[in-house]
């Protein structure tokens, strides 16, 4: 029972890493506080049940289509309402609160497309494979597979890439990359097109396995977020375990309490973070008070 | 005529909320995203009162402001040593573990169930304030006198104090005044005061539930203090009367009631990122945000 529990969380904690890293490759290099990435998570499935359920596309076109899109709306979010404020050199909460907005927005209008009920992908059961007493499913490989090669991939490009390169430099220090003649708000395009590919990717197979609802989003962008802070601001790495440290916490939750609970110890585990190490597992050590 | 009586008591509600968050969203430069924790546990508190303890109406009221003023400093205490963003995540997280407190306490709160049933207050053990125009009557009479509070507040030394720390704070630390200990007591007299709120709301609605006092509502208290503007007096009274009146309008234009729901939600929306974008200071707010 605890080890199937501990796959669960694993599992889960596979896609909070995945979601908690497409939210720091925004946050780390622009200090954006993006809270509208809530509704990218959340829009890349009902795109996948446009093209797929509605129009009878292959999955996989669906799916390729839907995360264009969702890059596509990204991309406005950036390019409408992020860019023209830190033009103007607004405060992080200005920022902050036009994303509560753009949040607002989104959610509301995916409500009105499609309605507020819980919709599914697909009717058949997910396959599974047992191992005696241990039950994985095929949509849970999935989402353990899909999130682990993104991350590797993502790891290795940050590592190797010039793209990453230039993305570690974003991190480290924004003015003097514009000295550099580096394009920011050009490259800021790329994080934000990269950062939807990860949360539309998660919003997806986790949407594969239990359906989705238009409010979907919010619970797993505060998780997201908590996997960041519990991991450190950055570094790439941090959110990954971060996200597995929550997965694995949230299981023993449910097995010791009831799944009710899960969302309290979290954000418990949130407040003692930022009183007692407020920089996270990994972070460097910097003036928070 | 009732119906215009409930729409103006609710007003009066949000009237309390707004102006006591404007206190330390406008004047303190904290955004906090836990408004809607401290509404909670007044109408929580005030419940408990009035069925269990048979308390009249002041001692309910003063039970409900004090006990909701000392959680409110205790959590003052905790996320106030953080800055910014951090600060933010703070309340957003008490915010969430005091909701599922309230949700999944069932032996204490009744969890999901709620509290219904709740009897009116009686004013010296003599009048029963019942029925709907005493209530605008009592509710009108707590508006009014938050509002002269809070006027005075804002020109009294405490107020000039804060918004001196707002706008500079080392410039303050320098003359020699406790910054923390400002923030600490702006933070505590704000969430007594949005605990007459949820005295209100409980005493009114005679039953609450803990989804009145979600996230969501947190996010909805500080669009109302951002629609309206932050800084004076009448800002939020404008965000309140606002975030309240708009729907009754959208159901007058003739907008069906389940498009209504998520179209005042998108409107909220765009006010707020227009705001952000070319008007700061919100409707009728003085201070550039």
């Amino acid at each position: 029972m605890l080890l199937q529990l501990l796959i669960n969380g694993i599992v889960n904690g596979a896609i909070y890493a995945l979601v908690a890293l497409g939210f720091a490759i925004v946050y780390n290099t622009t200090r954006i506080f993006h809270i509208a990435y809530a509704v990218i998570y959340m829009v890349a499935p009902y795109f996948v049940y446009t093209f797929f359920d509605k129009l009878g596309f292959n999955i996989w076109i669906s799916a390729i289509l839907a995360i264009i899109l969702t890059i596509v709306v990204s991309l406005v979010m950036e390019l409408i309402v992020y860019k023209p404020l830190s033009k103007k050199n607004s405060s992080g909460n200005v920022i902050m609160i036009s994303s509560i907005g753009l949040m607002i927005i989104a959610i509301n209008l995916v409500a009105l497309f499609y309605g507020n009920d819980t919709k599914i992908l697909h009717r058949d059961i997910s396959d599974s494979i047992r191992f005696g007493q241990l039950i994985i499913t095929y949509s849970q490989l999935l989402q353990f597979g899909g999130s682990l090669l993104l991350i590797t991939g993502f790891i290795f490009f940050l590592k190797f890439s010039k793209f990453g390169i230039k993305t570690r430099a974003m991190r480290d220090d924004e003015p003097l990359c514009r000295v550099f003649a580096l394009d920011t708000f050009r490259f800021r395009n790329y994080l934000f097109a990269l950062s939807a590919v990860f949360a539309g990717t998660g919003g997806i197979l986790v949407a594969w396995d239990v359906g989705m609802d238009p409010y979907v989003g919010m619970p797993m962008l505060l998780n997201a977020i908590v996997a960041l802070i519990i991991g450190g601001v950055g570094k790439f790495h941090a959110p990954i375990v971060g996200g597995f440290i929550i997965g694995i916490l949230q299981s023993v939750v449910i097995w010791k309490f009831s799944a009710n609970w899960m969302e309290g110890v979290t954000f418990t585990l949130l407040i003692l973070f930022l009183v007692f190490r407020p920089q996270g597992l990994f972070g460097e050590k910097q003036r928070l008070v | 005529m009732n119906y215009l009586l409930h729409i103006l008591i609710m007003v009066n509600i949000y009237i309390i909320l707004t102006v006591s968050a404007n206190l330390i969203v406008g004047l303190a430069n904290l955004l906090s995203l836990g408004q809607a924790a401290f509404y909670g546990i007044g109408a929580y508190i005030t419940a408990w009162a009035l069925m269990t303890l048979g308390l009249t109406l002041f001692p309910a009221l003063l039970l409900s402001i004090l006990i909701t003023a000392s959680i409110g400093f205790i959590i003052g205490i905790i996320s106030l040593r953080l800055k910014d963003d951090y600060f933010i995540l703070a309340t957003l997280g008490f915010q969430i573990i005091i909701y599922t407190v309230l949700y999944n306490w069932i032996s204490v709160t009744r969890g999901p169930y709620g509290i219904p049933g709740i009897p009116s207050p009686k004013l010296f053990g003599l009048v029963e304030i019942d029925g709907i125009l005493p209530f605008f009557l009592l509710s009108s009479i707590l508006a009014i006198a938050v509002i002269v509070i809070f006027r005075n507040l804002i020109y009294s030394p405490f107020g000039r104090a804060l918004k001196a720390m707002r706008d500079d704070s080392i410039a303050l630390l320098s003359l020699g005044r406790n910054i923390t200990k400002l923030k600490t007591q702006a933070f505590t007299i704000a969430s007594g005061f949005s605990a007459v709120s949820g005295f209100l709301f409980a005493a009114y609605i005679t039953y609450i539930d803990p989804t009145s006092f979600n996230l969501d509502e947190a996010i909805f208290i500080i669009s109302a203090v951002m629609i309206g503007g932050t800084g004076n007096i009448k800002g939020p009274l404008i965000g309140a009367a606002f975030v309240v009146i708009l729907p009754e309008m959208l159901r007058f234009v003739g907008m069906p009631d389940n498009i209504a729901a998520n179209m005042r939600m998108i409107i909220y929306g765009l006010i707020l990122i227009v705001l952000m974008m070319f008007r700061r200071q919100g409707l009728a707010g003085d201070y550039k945000f």
